[in-house]
């Protein structure tokens, strides 16, 4: 019998109990509010096309959008005109973007005389900028769309480079040995990048910073997640909040249970729960493609719980995908989270997870915390 | 605790005598904790602008290779080459197929336009999608401007799409003010320059005749205070940057004043002044007006910079016998020093959002640039090499631009910029040796 | 007034300040020699000249040399002021201007402060040796203009140095 379902059974169980006798502090489902800011569409593009102009587009934008309101008259530097910047119509199916209600701030300023001169310009990125020679870390560009660049920037070690690749490569979702063979490689990518950092750090940060330190962790944690037959609890991840996790899991599951009982409204679900290797090996396919290496440093403190359906041939549902909280950061840093999280879940569940099919009912709704504290750069 | 739980269970579980795999249900979610994940640039695609109007294509692919050039010289994006794509944007309007975009792996897509309009006025309009949440991230947006300033309104679409997807302030439409060297290091000519931030569109800002040092931009980005030693003695003067026109400010008597800075209302200003050979910080108002001496020590005192809210001031000093950092109350007053690593710490420069502190840190030999938090906590070094100083932060305080000398005889400087998690490292290209570059902030 | 302001051995500045510039470069230390512009027609005050600048940088010496970040004056530097002070005792009509430098191991603003402690120094020897101090000017160049270009201690120790130059003080 599986010591995962020994596990997760007995915490069922224990409870249970538990429950009826304080059931009062359950976990209220969070509200939907981040849920607008995801969605950007609907309201907003009504508005657009109702002629109600930018004001409200910054409102779920972090990033101040550029010049709308006329620029204070500040004699800008030598420079040219500031653009100025007026809301498109909104979103991509249909609607002429040539409507946009045209901008009465579009003559702000009057030309000033300018010294951008165009011409020179031909030739593309080498010019930004010459990549120093002695530390260059950033990846040439490749002909083949790969998931992962080169090693590069990353300066994880255990990375998994690939991800999607692999997956391609491992096609069945058959059960265990399938997840064994995909961990298998997983490690392998995280070497490659370990001697890239190895090599590289020296030159670009001799001194070592606190993030090498919280990385030798990592692969152990990996490590004993490979052992994924006979899942050990601690082997589903480190520290505390793990076991907060396992409690909640229970909790919520317990909760979850006595409403079945009362109202039945679901499909009992008869089986062995999610095992913590089925639960490690969803865990591991999703980081792979977790990309936080685009993120503000804001965003790198924000943590989102996001839920997601997901079809029966483990498929992620896209429009299901929603942000449930966040914490850490402010709303518009949990924005940037929740959208690297969301891409995440769907490029990796692309060719669907490798979950186990009778226990669908199990797995039919997803909710994954992200949290990146160990991912920070501080 | 998870061990105990796991334990106690078990127990309860014994003791029920229950059957694992039976009357087991789950409803709710199944729940995961994702706390790895991998650091890698973020594929884009970006067909090149539509030109909606004729003759505008020249422009539209210059305007594309701008924008791609701001993105991956982030270091935190990388370009699917053209070459890979299956679908083509045709017109700014016709919907996206996501899924082709999904088959070569672009995370995110760039669609835009570009239309000439009678009298040079350009108009450049761009939509960024989410490739695989097949949805459009933000609101489509449109600039207007003049030809002249195409360069300007790539930057700020990429401005747009880097804050987008990264939550990041936006900085590509920003320009750097730096001392442009040529001559051999021995004789070293120093002119004021000014460029964007990505090297393009280079000026100059005063002659080669007197050696110029560290300008630094007003809050607005209009002026630049800067050291000359157009007298002869090193003294500040204050640049208009529009017309070139200059003024020496009346700092009180002394041998030298250097090391200005502005304070974040551009009323005040902060800088070194020498007096018997012994180095302190003053400020004064911009006009002359209330000069006011803010250190009093025997010891250097100098680099001064403003926190952005403009009540502390970090500086160095070797009070304690090394140069070190300090910080104390913008009108003066008691200073608490916040480094203490090995090693010597110059040119401390306060980061615009206000957590970081940059440096420039000498230690066996080597410089390099680090940053560090106002208690001198979680000191980092993002640089090593035989001589980098001068750290100037971009204006979303993400990206920090610095001097880097090569050694020997025929040492030249450069500038640099890192990003401040020690990646990205490269060269900002420029005509000639560079050095002292200060970034402005983001343009109006 | 125009006071003669030299860059030690980078003469071509100041072309208009005549034969005393050109005297003045740093041939003491064997430094570079080439590049100071004065190297030809000199007046009859020669090196062997006692009272010309010429005498005052090769024979008295015009310079003297600093410890890393130090700003202390040895032994052997203040032989070398006790000369300069004799001198410039001895011929009233010359102004000077103290150049105080650094090596490039330090960061610029830093490098201007040592530079100025350095001047500061010799000028404060000066004026303790009966110079009046209105005849002394200082200026730090920091790291700004280093007289031996090679990124070794051999080099550094040349470029911490401070250097007094004489002007045309004609009465001063």
């Amino acid at each position: 019998m599986n010591t995962g379902h020994v596990i997760s059974g007995a915490g069922h169980i224990g409870l249970i109990g538990w429950l009826f006798f304080g059931a009062n502090f359950a976990p209220t489902p969070e509200p939907f509010q981040v849920n607008e800011v995801a969605m950007i569409s609907g309201a907003e593009f009504e508005a657009m096309l109702a002629g109600t102009t930018p004001p409200e587009a910054v409102t779920d934008m972090v990033l101040p959008v550029p010049p709308e309101t006329p620029p204070p008259p500040q004699p800008a530097p030598a420079v040219s005109p500031p653009p100025a910047a007026v809301p498109a119509p909104a979103p991509s199916p249909v609607p002429s973007p040539e409507q946009p209600p045209v901008p009465p701030a579009a003559q702000p300023m009057p030309p000033s005389d300018v010294q951008d001169a165009p011409p020179q310009i031909a030739p593309p990125p080498q010019e930004q900028a010459v990549l120093a020679p002695d530390i260059s870390d950033r990846p040439s560009p490749r002909p083949a769309p790969r998931v992962a660049p080169e090693p590069v920037a990353t300066p994880e070690p255990d990375t998994k480079v690939d991800d999607i690749v692999q997956e391609a490569a491992t096609p069945a979702p058959s059960p265990d040995p399938a997840q064994q063979k995909q961990e298998a490689t997983a490690p392998e990518a995280a070497t490659t990048e370990i001697v890239t950092e190895a090599a590289e750090k020296p030159s670009a940060a001799p001194v070592s910073s606190v993030r090498p330190r919280a990385r030798p962790n990592r692969p152990e944690a990996t490590e004993t997640t490979e052992a994924v037959a006979q899942p050990q609890p601690q082997a589903e991840a480190p520290a505390p909040d793990t076991t907060r996790d396992a409690v909640q899991d229970a909790l919520q599951q317990a909760m979850a249970d006595a409403a079945a009982t009362a109202d039945a409204a679901q499909p009992a679900y008869s089986g062995p729960p999610i095992s913590a290797g089925e639960r490690d090996a969803l865990r591991v396919a999703v980081q792979k493609c977790w990309n936080v290496g685009s993120l503000s440093t804001d965003a790198l403190r924000t943590t989102v719980v996001v839920s997601v359906s997901m079809t029966e041939d483990g498929k992620p549902v896209v429009p299901s995908i929603r942000m449930r909280s966040f914490s850490g950061g402010s709303q518009a840093s949990a924005q940037q989270a929740f959208d690297s999280a969301r891409r995440a879940i769907i490029r990796c569940g692309t060719r669907g997870y490798d979950l186990p099919a009778e226990k669908y009912a199990l797995w039919q709704e997803i909710e994954m915390t992200f949290n990146p504290e160990k991912m920070r750069i501080k | 605790m998870q061990r105990l739980l796991s334990l106690l269970c078990c127990l309860a579980l014994l003791a029920l005598g229950a059957v694992p795999g039976q009357a087991q249900q789950q409803s709710g979610p199944l729940r995961i904790e994702i706390t790895e994940g991998v650091i890698e640039p973020l594929p884009f695609a970006l067909p090149s602008f539509v030109a909606e109007t004729a003759g505008a294509q020249d422009l539209a692919d210059q305007i594309s290779r701008v924008v791609a050039a701001d993105l991956v010289g982030t270091g935190l994006f990388r370009e699917i080459p053209q070459t890979a794509f299956i679908s083509s944007l045709t017109s700014f309007a016709s919907p996206v197929q996501f899924a082709d975009w999904r088959a070569i792996n672009a995370q995110a897509l760039i669609a835009g336009a570009v239309a000439l309009g009678s009298g040079g006025r350009l108009t450049v309009k761009f939509r960024l999608y989410d490739v695989f949440a097949g949805q459009e991230m933000g609101d489509g947006l449109q600039f207007d401007g003049t030809q002249e300033g195409w360069r300007r309104m790539a930057h700020k679409v990429a401005d747009v799409v880097y804050s987008r997807i990264t939550g990041e302030g936006p900085y590509f439409d920003s320009r750097v003010v730096f001392v442009a060297e040529t001559g051999t290091k021995g004789e070293r000519k120093k002119r004021l320059a000014i460029m964007d931030y990505d090297g393009f569109g280079a000026s100059y800002l005063t002659d080669s005749a007197t050696i110029v040092l560290a300008p630094r931009f007003s809050p607005t980005g209009d002026r630049v205070l800067y050291t000359s030693y157009e007298t002869g003695f090193p003294r500040i003067y204050l640049l208009d940057v529009a017309n070139v026109g200059r003024r020496e400010l009346p700092i009180p008597a002394g041998e030298m004043a250097f090391s200005p800075r502005f304070s974040p209302d551009a009323r005040t200003v902060v800088f070194s002044l020498t007096q018997g050979g012994n180095t302190d910080i003053w400020r004064m108002d911009l006009n002359g007006a209330n000069p006011q001496r803010l250190t009093n020590a025997p010891s250097i005192e100098t680099a001064p910079s403003f926190s952005p809210d403009g009540s502390q001031i970090v500086f160095e000093s070797d009070r304690s016998g090394t140069q070190q950092l300090y910080i104390m109350p913008a009108t003066g007053g008691e200073a608490r020093r916040i480094s203490f690593g090995q090693g010597r710490y110059g040119s401390p420069v306060w980061s615009p959002r206000g957590d970081l502190i940059a440096f420039t840190k000498q230690s066996k030999g080597r410089f390099h640039i680090g940053v560090m938090r106002l208690d001198g906590s979680e000191e980092r070094l993002l640089t090593a090499s035989f001589l980098d100083e001068s750290p100037s932060w971009a204006p979303n305080g993400r990206v920090i631009m610095f001097t880097r000398e090569t050694q020997g005889a025929g040492g030249m400087a450069s500038l640099y910029s890192v990003d401040i998690s020690g990646r990205n490292l490269k060269r900002v290209r420029t005509e000639t040796g560079a050095s002292d570059p200060a970034w402005s902030p983001l343009l109006p | 007034m125009t006071l003669a302001l030299r860059t030690a051995g980078r003469a071509a500045l100041f072309g208009t300040m005549i034969a005393l510039a050109a005297c003045s470069s740093p041939s003491r230390f064997g430094a570079d020699g080439a590049g100071f512009g004065g190297a030809g027609a000199m007046q009859p005050g020669s090196a062997s000249d006692p009272a010309s600048p010429l005498y005052f940088q090769q024979t008295v010496g015009d310079r003297v040399l600093f410890a890393v970040d130090q700003s202390t004056l040895d032994t052997q530097s203040r032989l070398v002021l006790d000369g300069q002070a004799n001198w410039l005792a001895a011929n009233p009509d010359y102004t000077a201007v103290i150049e105080g430098h650094a090596d490039e191991q330090g960061t610029r603003e830093y490098n201007l402060a040592l530079g100025a402690r350095r001047a500061n120094a010799v000028q404060e020897y000066l004026v303790a040796r009966g110079i009046d101090a209105n005849r002394l000017r200082v200026v730090s160049y920091g790291k700004e203009r280093p007289l031996e270009l090679c990124s070794d201690e051999a080099c550094y120790a040349k470029n911490r140095r401070a250097v007094t130059v004489l002007a045309a003080g004609l009465s001063g």
